[in-house]
């Protein structure tokens, strides 16, 4: 304000003319209409661009005529416009996070049973068993067919979008991280390039999925030592407690969680 | 500003060089004032954001569930206050008290027809069991986490709801200055500052209506 004594010499308030004003309100009142008209056409996710076009085109009118930004100093106009550029950070920083992010890191206790694994179904999950590999069976039937393909071949529906490939099981070569149950163990723990990590997964059926996938190949001789246990942070003499559950478990299970608490 | 006024006539504040830079520096205080409601706001805008894009069918199958046309009225509703206020705002500046008096009270009554369509939606929606979260007890609406649909239609409109109630109750108070002839083109920042503020409410309506009644 300390410039307003020569700004405003010859200043006078501007008066918006009832004409003006009138031609706003048709203006607004007509956008409505093609508001309303336009959502009746299935545009697909067009419709919501048209829809925060012609919003924008009514708020633009009403910043500029109503409240006047069109003949007030500029300076209220920045600040004005400061809001919606923080507004626009605020969007789009949730997005970058919510778009990218995989889990959500809860504690076990708030988790419904059917989130946490049964402690006492595999204590020892680590060694392979009849059980665990048709438990791995309908575990990779869910969360691994799209990508790996029902035969493990890395030819599943989705193999073709990616890349690189997903891995094919059958052969015995290009395992990045190892053959080794362990090593599976961590690789879906941890994730590899565009296979995302399944961490929210509780570790028996994780143990499981390792069991299965490597009944597709030739891996028998591919056995874990006391080593590969303690890199994956398992005592093999230890049975396990699952009862803590996962850390993390995934977006959707959360807004479940929320929609039911 | 009160404890200036004598005998109606509005006194500069004494750290006011004019009345007229008294009158940019409220309105100024005004526009940051619209600035915090912006981002106030905002948070809800993306809220409904997060929801739609990860909830597309469910928010597409909930809000058949809102009338359109009720929507629709009260955008109509809140335009042609927007006008009445303009036109209070521009009698105000050219000292016309009278015509301040009866384009406030237009304004008043279309906010009220506004609040009596939110208030006959409210209620359907209370008997319809189209409540928030876990309150959530429709059984024709079956679409997973249709609860969250409504917690956010509930804040958004809630809240804006609680603007208008707010504005209202700011026009009275203009209404009462100007019956005793306060504004003059000298003085008439009240009037102006309540009209900021009253434009600013149907600015957020303007994108509530297709958000929430249109999302086609």
């Amino acid at each position: 304000m300390a410039d307003s004594n020569q700004h405003h010499k010859n200043h006078e308030h501007h008066i918006l003319a009832d004409s003006t004003a009138k031609q706003v309100f048709v203006a607004l009142i007509v956008l409505t209409i093609v508001t309303v008209a336009t959502a009746q056409v299935d545009l697909g996710i067009f419709n919501f661009a048209v829809a925060m076009l012609i919003a924008s085109v009514k708020a633009s009118l009403v910043f500029m005529i109503f409240m006047g930004l069109k003949y007030d100093h500029r300076e209220n106009s920045v600040i004005f416009g400061s809001s919606l550029v923080f507004m626009a950070c605020f969007f789009v920083l949730c997005f970058a996070d919510l778009l990218t992010r995989g889990d959500v890191y809860v504690k076990g206790s708030i988790l419904p049973e059917s989130l946490v694994s049964q402690p006492s179904k595999f204590p020892k999950a680590w060694v392979s068993t009849q059980e665990l590999v048709a438990h791995g069976k309908e575990l990779y039937s869910a969360q691994c067919v799209s990508c790996h393909g029902a035969e493990g071949a890395g030819n599943g529906i989705a193999a073709a979008a990616l890349n690189p490939k997903p891995r094919n099981f059958t052969v015995a070569d290009g395992w990045k991280n190892g053959p080794k149950p362990s090593q599976i163990f961590g690789t879906l723990t941890k994730g590899l390039n565009t296979m995302p990590a399944f961490a929210s997964l509780p570790p028996p059926d994780r143990w499981a999925l390792a069991h299965y996938v490597r009944t597709f190949g030739p891996h028998e001789s591919a056995q874990d030592t006391a080593a590969d246990f303690a890199k994956v942070g398992v005592d093999p003499n230890k049975a396990e407690d699952a009862s803590a559950g996962p850390t993390s478990i995934p977006v959707d299970a959360a807004i479940d969680l929320l929609s039911t608490d | 500003m009160g404890s200036h006024e004598v005998a109606g006539e509005h006194q500069v504040a004494h750290h006011f060089k004019s009345a007229l830079d008294e009158f940019e520096a409220c309105k100024q205080a005004m526009w940051i004032f619209l600035v915090t409601e912006v981002l106030f706001f905002s948070g809800l805008f993306v809220a409904y954001t997060v929801l739609r894009v990860f909830e597309p069918e469910m928010v597409k199958a909930a809000h058949h569930f809102l009338d359109w046309r009720l929507g629709a009225l009260n955008t109509v509703f809140l335009i042609t206050s927007s006008l009445t206020m303009a036109f209070a705002v521009s009698a105000s500046q050219r000292g016309d008290n009278k015509r301040v008096v009866r384009q406030l009270i237009y304004t008043l009554i279309l906010a009220c027809g506004f609040c009596v369509v939110k208030i006959y939606e409210y209620s359907h929606k209370f008997h319809d069991k189209l409540l928030p979260g876990a309150h959530f007890g429709n059984t024709e609406l079956t679409a997973n986490k249709a609860g969250l649909f409504f917690s956010v239609y509930f804040v958004m409109t809630g809240i804006h709801a609680l603007h208008v109630v707010i504005g209202m109750g700011v026009i009275l108070w203009v209404i009462l200055r100007a019956r005793k002839n306060e504004f003059s083109p000298n003085y008439f920042t009240p009037v102006e500052i309540t009209g900021l503020y009253w434009h600013f409410v149907d600015l957020v309506w303007i994108y509530l209506f297709p958000l929430l009644y249109l999302v086609g």
